[in-house]
Formats: structure tokens, C-alpha cells, sequence
């Protein structure tokens, strides 16, 4: 039988020194601008019935869910996205607590990618989820939040946000008489903006207003022209309303973030989404992927029969590490002393390093009983100064790095 | 000035027909055709970069945004199934997949299991999936023609250009899968961060294209 023991498997990977720094700098960052805006800290198991995840309005594949069985052959799954389980905690053991709830999270997702395709299997995400509000100072705060993400990784290369709704596309799939399977392929051919094959469908179905509507859907992205083109395409009271609203929404957030390239695309229409309203994307120049993404979700909540409004975004933590780490490489900085303690000395070796430690410093102990062996170590290791613990005396050196 | 935008040609016939696409919309491409070895070639005029690569790779590099744009045929999109935009149907390299056999066997009847021979297992899966028709689809590389005549596999899923190959071998065509031509695609991330680049590019070969169909 062949041994997988010295591999990990598809999909997943080591973190070391260098790329755990980044990815410890990005989640950092974005925690503390999370907790500087009043969001508390939620953690939820990796495991997860598969019941949780399997709910109306959800959509994940058979073959995307990592599933295993419990101890009485129970279906399980490693969570394969985190506002889900969020919504269930809120729906249950916070249906009490006063709204809303501002909740964030920083914890890996599992997806079984395709094969060799360069995909993750684990995603470490960081994200917040603003429950209880269907306000629009609610979807105001957590795009700001979204901008701050990118900006602090955008003063070294562009980005930008883009602001969707997935209402607009509902609503005409409403008035569209269509079998669910025709409107599935739709929204398909829509997502890929496959102009020609959306065109070619929606012939077969029809030339009427509402086709009309779909065929310019996908392409409507772009500044704010996009609403004046959509509301000429448009000509419904329901969706000139929501019109209307984005527009409004986009001029507050260009309004608050003049630099930043902020688009539009009404052509935002994902499968997995439990989205009902707005959604967002991020984009940094260099990677070929949104690297985080959002919306609104007024009726996850209701799934777990506690029937309130949420907005939430999500950031793809390896994805911002990945973007960084191409303009700066963090420094691996060398420790600043090292102790080395003779026979017996132990204990007093400890004590000084856990004093210099409390100053700030960064402290080695020696595990070489020769002091010549320490400091051809702290060579090796780019230690600048080692401290030679005796019985009888303490002895500091400055070790030659240059040697 | 800004990166030039990446264009991934599939290597072969779909590329000469690119090429000849670009030059007649006013682009400069002596550098593709004088490339030699090179796979990375600029067309400087028109700050595009041309990469050359195998039809399954386009689709990888444009996926992952290393290529903002491709052009590649239906055939490889069908049986990779990648996250990108499918922007136009650019016409040329127009062929078909079909369902073939040996001339007038019965391949509907019975109730046994059918095996089918083809190059591109998941268009096979995903074509038999939607007659909600269960069948044994195995992998062949080279010929598949050569799969229902050696008594392999009762039929076969493949591209049809002419028919002759088929016909030579004594195969028929017992049903079309889906039609081909090549398409131009794009990076996800590309089109919404250099829109208006793009959608120039976008627009001149879509006029290019309406006024060849037209003039037909």
C-alpha cells in the first residue's frame, strides 16, 4: 500500500516562516479594523451537520463538500463557508441579544477544487456579518470595511470594488415565463457573460421586454453610466426603485473613498449566493480572482426560523497575503539575544531572559554547553549580542555578523 | 504607459485565424509570424501581447489572470468548464461534436449498458447526464474511431469536421452534441479592472465579425 505520509493533500499547504507572517499580518490588519469598529470575535467548529448547509435558499455542490460521517453515521461536513453557521448561532443561541449583532471571524473554509487546476481545497477567510439591519447605513458600513481591506493593500498596487444586485435579476426572472431549468441556464449564461448562448436561449423563448432586459443584463458593468443605460433598458417602477437606491449608494461611497476605482456590474449573479439585495466584490490588480466578496442576505437567517435582515463580506486571506507578498517579503528578524547559561545556571538564565523579554526583546537560550559552540550559533543564526550566564559572573559579548 | 493586454492563442489553425482577425482590424503581427520559438510576442501598436499556448492551457492562463484574454475553441471550454467571461463567438473554426457508430448499428436499443470511446470524457458525461442515460465512457487519446471498429465501445462522442474520417471508417453520424467554433474569453478580474481597453478590442472584432456574416 503506497504512504501518504511525508505529502498534504491536494489542495492544502504549509505555511512557513515568510508566507505564515503574511498571512498572519493580513488577518492582523483586518482584525483590528474590525474590532476598532465594534465587531466582536465569533468562532465556530470546523465540523458541521451537512443539514446546515443544505437549506432552501443554499446552494453548495455534492462535490464541493468535504463530508465525512460522526459516531452514529450522521452526516458531517467541514464548513464550506462561515455566515452559514454564523446565521445559525444568531438564530439560536443569540436570539435574545440586542440587535444588531456586528460579528467577525477569521477561519479556514473547505471546498474540494477541481484537480490540478492550482485551486485551494482549505481558504483561510476573514469577514464580518452586520445582523439585524436592513438599513442602508448598514450596507455603507460594511463596503467601507471592504474598502479599508483593499486600500491597506492597494497603496501598492489598484484596486477596486464593485457594487451589484442580485434583486434586479430575481424580479425578472419573476415576470419571465420559463421553466426553472431554462432560468437556471440562464442565470449561467448570464454569470459567464456568454453574450452569443444567452442570445441564442433567450431566442428560442421569445423576443419580449423582459428578454430584451436579460439579453443587456450581463452587460451593464462599467462607472456610473451603467445606471443611466439600465434605467432606459428598464422601464419598471420595482426596478427603477432599486436603480435608483444603488445609485444613491454608489455616490455615498465615491463620496467617501474619492481614490479608489469604485464599478458597477448588474450582471452579479452567483449560484451559491444566498443573496437577496446588494452584493460586492473586490479586485486587486495582480490577482485573477475577487478577493473578497459580499451582500446582503435578509432570508438566510429566516432558514434557522429567526426571520431578520444581515450584510456581510467575506476577504480571501491567502489571496491578499499572495498580492503582498509580490511587493514586499516580510522581514524574518533575527532574535536579539542569546543566553548562554553554564552548568547549574540554569535557572538564573531563565530569569534574566524572562526580564529582557519583558522589555521587548526577543531572547534565545543557548542549548550548547560550550560557549564557543553559542556563538558560532548566534553567527550562524545572525544574533548580534549573546549574554554568558557563570557561576560566578555575567559576560556580554557582541557577536561579528560580518565574519 | 500602461502593461500591454495578454491575448493567449490556441497554437495551430485557430491562432493563423486570429492573427489574420487582428492584422485586418489594423494590428501589426509581424512579430508572430517571424516568432520562431519565442511563445510570448508583442504586437506593438496596438499594446497587446500575444502568448501561444495548447487549447486547455489558454483556458488555465486567462482562468488564473496571468492572460487577460484567450481565444479558444468550444470543444476545450465544454470539457474544461473554467470561472471566466465567454465574451464572443468569434465564428471561425466551426466544427461539431457528434455521437457516432458503426453505419446503421442500433444504438438506442437494449437494455444494456453502452460504452462510448471519446477524447473528451466530461462533454460525453454531461451529454448522456442530460438523457438521464447511464453509460461506461472510456478515455482515449488518440483515434477514436478505432474504438467501436476494434469492438471497444459501441459508439463515440468526437469533433466533426466533414464526416469523411467517419465515413472512411465505415461510422455514421447517429446525433449531433453541441456545435463548435472559437470563442473569445476573458479573465474575470481583467474586464472589470481594464474595461475599456478590452471592450474597445471587444467592439472592433465584433463589428469585424457582423460585417463578414453580413457580406456571406
Amino acid at each position: 500500500m503506497r504512504q501518504y505520509d511525508l505529502i498534504t493533500p491536494e489542495g492544502t499547504k504549509d505555511y512557513l516562516f515568510e508566507d505564515a507572517d503574511l498571512k498572519r499580518i493580513v488577518e492582523n490588519q483586518t482584525r483590528q479594523l474590525f474590532k476598532s469598529m465594534g465587531y466582536s470575535r465569533l468562532i465556530t467548529p470546523g465540523l458541521e451537520f451537512y443539514d446546515v448547509f443544505h437549506q432552501n435558499s443554499l446552494y453548495f455542490s455534492q462535490e464541493e463538500l468535504c463530508k465525512l460521517t460522526d459516531n452514529k453515521g450522521r452526516l458531517i461536513v467541514l464548513r464550506p463557508d462561515s455566515t452559514v453557521p454564523i446565521a445559525r448561532v444568531v438564530a439560536t443561541r443569540l436570539k435574545e441579544a440586542m440587535l444588531p449583532l456586528r460579528l467577525y471571524y477569521t477561519q479556514p473554509v473547505y471546498h474540494f477544487a477541481p484537480s490540478l487546476k492550482g485551486r485551494s481545497t482549505e481558504i483561510h477567510q476573514t469577514g464580518i456579518e452586520l445582523i439585524g439591519s436592513a438599513s442602508r447605513m448598514a450596507d455603507i458600513e460594511v463596503i467601507s470595511a471592504a474598502l479599508s481591506v483593499l486600500s491597506s493593500v492597494g497603496n501598492t498596487v489598484n484596486y477596486s470594488l464593485e457594487l451589484g444586485n442580485i434583486q434586479i435579476f430575481k424580479e425578472l426572472m419573476l415576470r419571465l415565463n420559463a421553466t426553472p431549468s431554462q432560468k437556471e441556464e440562464i442565470r449561467v449564461l448570464i454569470e459567464a457573460k456568454n453574450y452569443p448562448a444567452l442570445n441564442d436561449l433567450l431566442d428560442k423563448i421569445g423576443e419580449h421586454k423582459i428578454t430584451q432586459a436579460l439579453r443587456k443584463l450581463p452587460t451593464l458593468f462599467g462607472g456610473e453610466e451603467v445606471f443611466d443605460r439600465a434605467c432606459e433598458i428598464f422601464r419598471d417602477s420595482r426596478i427603477t426603485e432599486i436603480l435608483e437606491n444603488m445609485r444613491d449608494l454608489y455616490h455615498t461611497i465615491r463620496d467617501m473613498n474619492p481614490d479608489g476605482r469604485i464599478t458597477v456590474d448588474l450582471g452579479l449573479v452567483n449560484k451559491t449566493d444566498y443573496y437577496t439585495g446588494l452584493v460586492i466584490k473586490g479586485y486587486l490588480e495582480g490577482y485573477g480572482e475577487e478577493v473578497l466578496s459580499g451582500g446582503r442576505y435578509d432570508k438566510l437567517l429566516s432558514e434557522f426560523g429567526y426571520d431578520i435582515p444581515a450584510v456581510g463580506m467575506a476577504v480571501n486571506v491567502d489571496a491578499v497575503a499572495n498580492v503582498l507578498g509580490k511587493k514586499h517579503k516580510p522581514e524574518q528578524k533575527a532574535p536579539d539575544i542569546l543566553i548562554s547559561a553554564a552548568e547549574g545556571c540554569e535557572a538564573h538564565a531563565v530569569r534574566k531572559a524572562n526580564q529582557l523579554r519583558a522589555k521587548g526583546l526577543c531572547v534565545e537560550h543557548s542549548l550548547f554547553s560550550d560557549p564557543e559552540l553559542s556563538i558560532e550559533y548566534a553567527r550562524d543564526r545572525k544574533i548580534a549580542k549573546i549574554i554568558l550566564i557563570a557561576e560566578d559572573q555575567i559576560e556580554e559579548l557582541e557577536v561579528n555578523l560580518h565574519e | 504607459m500602461n502593461k500591454p493586454l495578454r491575448i493567449a492563442l490556441t497554437k495551430g489553425r485557430l491562432e493563423k485565424d486570429t492573427v489574420k482577425l487582428l492584422e485586418s482590424l489594423g494590428y501589426d503581427c509581424t512579430a508572430v509570424h517571424e516568432k520562431g520559438r519565442k511563445l510570448i510576442l508583442p504586437v506593438p501598436d496596438g499594446n497587446l501581447e500575444v502568448v501561444l499556448a495548447k487549447a486547455a492551457d489558454v483556458i488555465t492562463y486567462v482562468e488564473h489572470g496571468v492572460c487577460d484574454m484567450g481565444v479558444v475553441g468550444k470543444d476545450t471550454l465544454m470539457e474544461m468548464n473554467g470561472k471566466l467571461f465567454e465574451l464572443v463567438n468569434l465564428g471561425f473554426g466551426k466544427c461539431k461534436f457528434a455521437l457516432a457508430t458503426k453505419k446503421d448499428y442500433p444504438f438506442y436499443d437494449g437494455f444494456g449498458i453502452k460504452t462510448i470511446a471519446s477524447k473528451y470524457p466530461n462533454v460525453t458525461k454531461a451529454f448522456f447526464e442530460q438523457k438521464n442515460m447511464d453509460v461506461d465512457i472510456i478515455k482515449i487519446e488518440g483515434s477514436v474511431e478505432l474504438a467501436p471498429l476494434l469492438g471497444l465501445a459501441d459508439g463515440i462522442v468526437d469533433i466533426v469536421e466533414t464526416g469523411t474520417t467517419l465515413k472512411e471508417n465505415g461510422l455514421e453520424v447517429v446525433e449531433d452534441v453541441a456545435q463548435i467554433s472559437a470563442r473569445l474569453i476573458v479573465n474575470t478580474v481583467s474586464l472589470k479592472m481594464r474595461q475599456k481597453e478590452i471592450e474597445t478590442l471587444v467592439r472592433k472584432v465584433e463589428e469585424k465579425i457582423n460585417a463578414e456574416t453580413n457580406c456571406m
